[in-house]
């Protein structure tokens, strides 16, 4: 793999990490829409921006 | 629901459908590769369209919103890993497509045949993915039926729907292979996008707007905001849920097969791009429908019945209800199109191919064409067993594909992954989760696809350390990837 490759997987591999663990462990009582509900919208549209930085320059 | 406006609603549906499969058919199919993965030349929105129809099946608005129904927001988060683990393609992806356009790969397990230096690979791979795809199409079929019947009251049997669908997935294979499925998978894909975020948008508004309906879920169903919540999405539960589906991109051939398809890295890129941005939207769709009918309709005892009930109530203007429930039914036949051509690419490319000696493109064209109609027959019998819960049996044969993801990331990032690797890890665990689905033990309390994983992964690298690698395919392999890589997205 190429070195900025490792690090955009390194990252996205984090975000899921936290996608496993804060909403069993921190936000698990939070029973709001700001509660897991919001927190996975939210990791996943960051992983989808990150999708479009690693797919930027392809076939250029 | 008048099952005349049903009947009307499923004409218009296959008759635009068949319109489009023929217009997609251009010049004389006569190659594999042409048939099978349109001479990779597919647009990158189409190629989105597609890989989007193809993943997302009627488990989306029946399924999902059925977990979302039982145990809440978990289901979010479930599919949602699942769509953070599509960006495993933003690193197989072009690795996929470089390999496929020099070596001529048709099928993902000819690849790792060729790979590891061994035909009985490829063999192996390809039946074990028709053992695990063939149930999971009949779930399709099955999701087909109890829509039709659930939403006509009885008055469309659920053989009627099944047969339906089994059919229509034959006919847009057929047509022109996978140009037609290409096609009409992307008519099927914004119609199921279009209607149901329409019909979703309605149903918020009529519950009181986007700020009472989640006061509601606050208030009335606060239980279904949080996990484990009610019980029901328990860690392990969880967690074996969503191991299989996180690979599901490599895992499954019907849609790692779609990474030899588009004409550029740049449509690969517009195909990732596409799907994950429809994904997201219609994950949204899929749980806010599952949480409306939890507001609407509480104490369901099935919950697969969450959405023919919600499509039928007052919330739903009846002629939206039906145009929804015919998206549906398009987002299963999408799926299983799809599946039917892989797997008779599968086994018309790499069990048929190898086996019989001097099997020349043609024959193997043939071949293939022959298969698909047995191949949906198969699952057509499957589907009549009448199953009822699709949303664990569709997981079930995910666990199954798992077993190969470890020698896919092998035949990219590991030089010393051996045949005899593979051909234990793939067989053996496969083996191990089916004794484990058909027993329903759950060792430790973790599903089929954890152990799935963990065995494949452990087998694979200790088998391959105790064999010779292939040394000189994996040099030459690997280093022309090196190579087309640095060139092409710089």
């Amino acid at each position: 793999m190429k070195e900025n490759e490792w690090k955009w997987a390194l990252t996205i591999f984090i975000i899921i990490l936290l996608a496993y663990i804060l909403p069993y462990t921190i936000i698990t009582e939070v029973a709001k829409w700001y509660g897991s509900l919001l927190l996975w919208i939210v990791l996943t549209l960051t992983v989808i921006i990150i999708n479009y930085f690693i797919t930027k320059n392809w076939g250029k | 629901m008048s099952t005349t406006y049903v009947w009307w609603a499923i004409a218009i549906y296959v008759l635009a459908s068949l319109f489009v499969a023929f217009l997609s058919r251009s010049e004389k199919q006569t190659s594999m590769s042409s048939y099978f993965i349109g001479d990779r030349k597919l647009n990158g929105f189409v190629s989105a369209l597609s890989y989007s129809a193809t993943t997302y099946s009627a488990f989306m608005l029946v399924g999902l919103a059925g977990l979302t129904y039982m145990g809440g927001v978990g289901a979010l988060g479930f599919e949602l890993i699942y769509l953070m683990g599509v960006s495993l393609v933003a690193f197989f992806g072009p690795r996929f497509w470089l390999v496929g356009k020099k070596y001529g790969y048709v099928t993902p397990s000819e690849m790792l045949g060729d790979r590891y230096n061994n035909k009985s690979v490829a063999i192996v791979v390809s039946i074990f993915s028709c053992l695990f795809l063939i149930p999971y199409s009949a779930v399709q079929l099955a999701g087909v039926g109890y829509l039709l019947q659930g939403m006509t009251n009885n008055a469309i049997s659920f053989t009627t729907g099944v047969i339906i669908a089994t059919v229509l997935a034959i006919v847009f294979s057929f047509i022109a292979g996978i140009r037609s499925v290409a096609w009409t998978d992307s008519l099927q894909a914004l119609f199921m996008i279009v209607t149901s975020t329409i019909v979703v948008i309605i149903i918020i508004s009529r519950l009181g707007g986007l700020g009472d309906f989640l006061h509601t879920l606050e208030t009335n169903h606060a239980e279904l905001l949080t996990v484990p919540g009610n019980g029901f999405w328990s860690f392990t539960t969880f967690l074996g849920m969503t191991i299989p589906w996180f690979f599901f991109s490599l895992s499954n051939p019907q849609v790692s097969q779609r990474l030899y398809m588009p004409k550029s890295l740049k449509s690969l890129k517009t195909m990732l791009m596409g799907f994950m941005i429809f994904g997201f939207i219609y994950t949204i769709v899929a749980i806010v429908w599952g949480f409306s009918a939890a507001i609407k309709f509480p104490g369901l005892e099935n919950a697969d019945l969450a959405t023919p009930l919600l499509l039928s109530s007052d919330l739903v203007p009846p002629i939206l209800g039906v145009i929804v429930m015919v998206g549906i039914m398009a987002a299963a036949v999408s799926t299983i199109d799809s599946i039917l051509l892989t797997l008779s690419s599968l086994f018309a490319r790499d069990v048929y191919g190898n086996i019989k000696k001097g099997a020349t493109d043609k024959m193997q064209l043939r071949v293939g064409k022959i298969v698909i109609p047995i191949i949906a027959i198969l699952a057509y019998l499957f589907a009549e067993l009448e199953v009822n819960l699709i949303a664990v049996l569709s997981v079930a044969s995910s666990a199954g594909l798992l077993v190969v993801v470890p020698a896919i990331i092998g035949t990219f990032f590991w030089k010393r992954g051996t045949a005899a690797g593979v051909l234990t890890s793939v067989i053996v665990s496969g083996i191990i989760i089916i004794i484990i689905e058909l027993t329903q033990i759950k060792p430790l309390g973790l599903a089929s696809g954890i152990w799935g994983i963990v065995i494949s992964t452990l087998l694979f690298i200790i088998v391959s350390l105790l064999t010779k690698a292939p040394e000189q395919k994996a040099s030459e392999f690997l280093g022309y990837i090196k190579v087309a890589l640095k060139n092409e997205t710089k």
